[in-house]
């Protein structure tokens, strides 16, 4: 079973990384966050994959290591013959680069990446549902600010404001949120 | 590596020496070297000549040579000796490369700790603190192929200390160069600016070499891409 080292020096997730392989039955190794650890966990443990985030700093470490030592983990970077090619770019596309040694089976590859891919596409759908929920929210107060606006100034009722707002977004075609901050001034300024 | 293709022929079949692809993705690392791109755009001097350079910060020169394999950039401030080394395959994936413009010379430099500058000032004096010495020091420079690796090496050997087997050696990103020198990680090492000037003001680190007293004007970073992409976009890739 190969032996797993994760780099874990960036805002992604990496490390939790750590649980999900370790249940698919991989041995992971302590997490390294910086190059002199980094260089200290592969001298001494000799790990057989290195997963590390794209954005790493890091990485220019391991490709010293990969030119320099014929027994360090060479870099898998989109190209490679020797492991599968589809699931590396995914890999690459979630953020996730990968070194392992000369001659390891793909086969022995492929799921550690899988893994890898499900935790960080998850990672994405959090991520995304969250800046979701939080613009629905910005939307719900700018479009209370510009009612109220609509109501003190034009002596509306609530609900012609609303009306007057949300036949002006189909009119259009944006969302009620756009056309409530078209009417708004920018923050920090006065109202219009 | 082979310089840019003359646009000539695709000027008369097109009619328009109008470069092919105005928009451009260009990667750039922190450094003070990459100044002339960030000039180029804060003067508009791309505009001037129908192109506007989007830059694009990158984490490391490994995430420059990726993307600028994958296409996800179209050119890069780059070291001279990636170009090469990728054009090689040294390492990793082999690409043809071309390089469009050379952005600066010379402007590194080598900076020893305080404590091992006192100890051994000057080359003659480092060598045999060396040479003497059970444990062997760590120096340090930016990427295997590297301009800093090879002017570090060059450094060392001229003073008879040999740079693979007297010493160690590692790669440490530059932002994180002069912090590993104060922790004690590194004994010295070789980068761009301003990472020397920073140790220097610190006090703990010394600049005993300016690159340019190893080699003259050396070819420090360019403007590269691969030649894939110069040959597709020959008005573009226009030195």
């Amino acid at each position: 079973m190969p032996r797993v080292l994760l780099v874990n020096d960036t805002d992604k997730p990496i490390a939790e990384l750590r649980e999900a392989l370790q249940r698919a039955g991989y041995e992971i190794l302590a997490d390294v966050a910086h190059a002199r650890a980094l260089l200290h966990a592969v001298e001494t443990q000799r790990p057989d994959v290195i997963l590390i985030d794209t954005e790493s700093p890091t990485r220019d470490t391991l490709e010293q290591l990969a030119v320099m030592n014929a027994a360090a983990p060479r870099p898998v970077v989109m190209v490679s013959d020797t492991a599968d090619q589809s699931v590396i770019r995914a890999a690459v596309r979630a953020g996730v680069t990968t070194y392992v040694v000369d001659g390891m089976a793909p086969a022995k590859l492929a799921p550690i990446l899988e893994v890898a891919c499900a935790r960080f596409d998850e990672e994405d759908k959090l991520r995304r549902r969250l800046a979701e929920v939080e613009q629905q929210l910005a939307d719900r107060k700018d479009i209370d600010r510009a009612k109220g606006w609509l109501m003190d100034r034009h002596g509306l009722s609530e609900t012609e404001a609303f009306e007057l707002l949300r036949g002006q977004a189909m009119k259009q075609g944006v969302r009620l949120g756009d056309v409530a901050r078209q009417l708004l001034p920018p923050p920090g300024q006065p109202g219009p | 590596m082979s310089s840019p293709p003359t646009p000539q022929a695709g000027r008369v079949i097109a009619g328009s020496d109008a470069p092919e692809k105005p928009q451009l993705r260009v990667g750039f690392i922190a450094l003070t070297d990459c100044a002339p791109l960030v000039i180029a755009v804060a003067r508009g001097y791309d505009r001037k000549y129908g192109l506007e350079l989007v830059l694009q910060r990158q984490p490391s020169w490994a995430a420059v040579r990726d993307r600028l394999l994958s296409g996800d950039l179209d050119a890069s401030h780059a070291l001279y000796g990636l170009g090469y080394g990728i054009q090689l395959g040294l390492g990793g994936p082999q690409r043809d490369m071309a390089m469009l413009m050379s952005l600066n010379q010379g402007g590194q430099a080598i900076t020893l700790s305080r404590a091992l500058d006192s100890q051994a000032r000057g080359g003659a004096a480092l060598a045999r603190f060396i040479h003497g010495s059970s444990d062997r020091l760590t120096f340090a420079h930016t990427f295997p192929t590297g301009s800093h690796a090879m002017l570090l090496y060059y450094w060392l050997a001229a003073h008879g200390i040999h740079p693979l087997h007297d010493v160690r050696s590692a790669v440490i990103p530059p932002p994180q160069m002069a912090e590993a020198l104060r922790r004690g990680d590194v004994d010295g090492y070789c980068v761009g600016e301003p990472w020397n000037a920073l140790a220097q003001s610190e006090g703990k680190g010394t600049t005993v070499a300016l690159t340019s007293e190893v080699w003259p004007n050396h070819p420090e970073k360019v403007l590269a891409c691969t030649r894939d992409f110069a040959d597709r976009h020959p008005n573009t890739a226009r030195p």
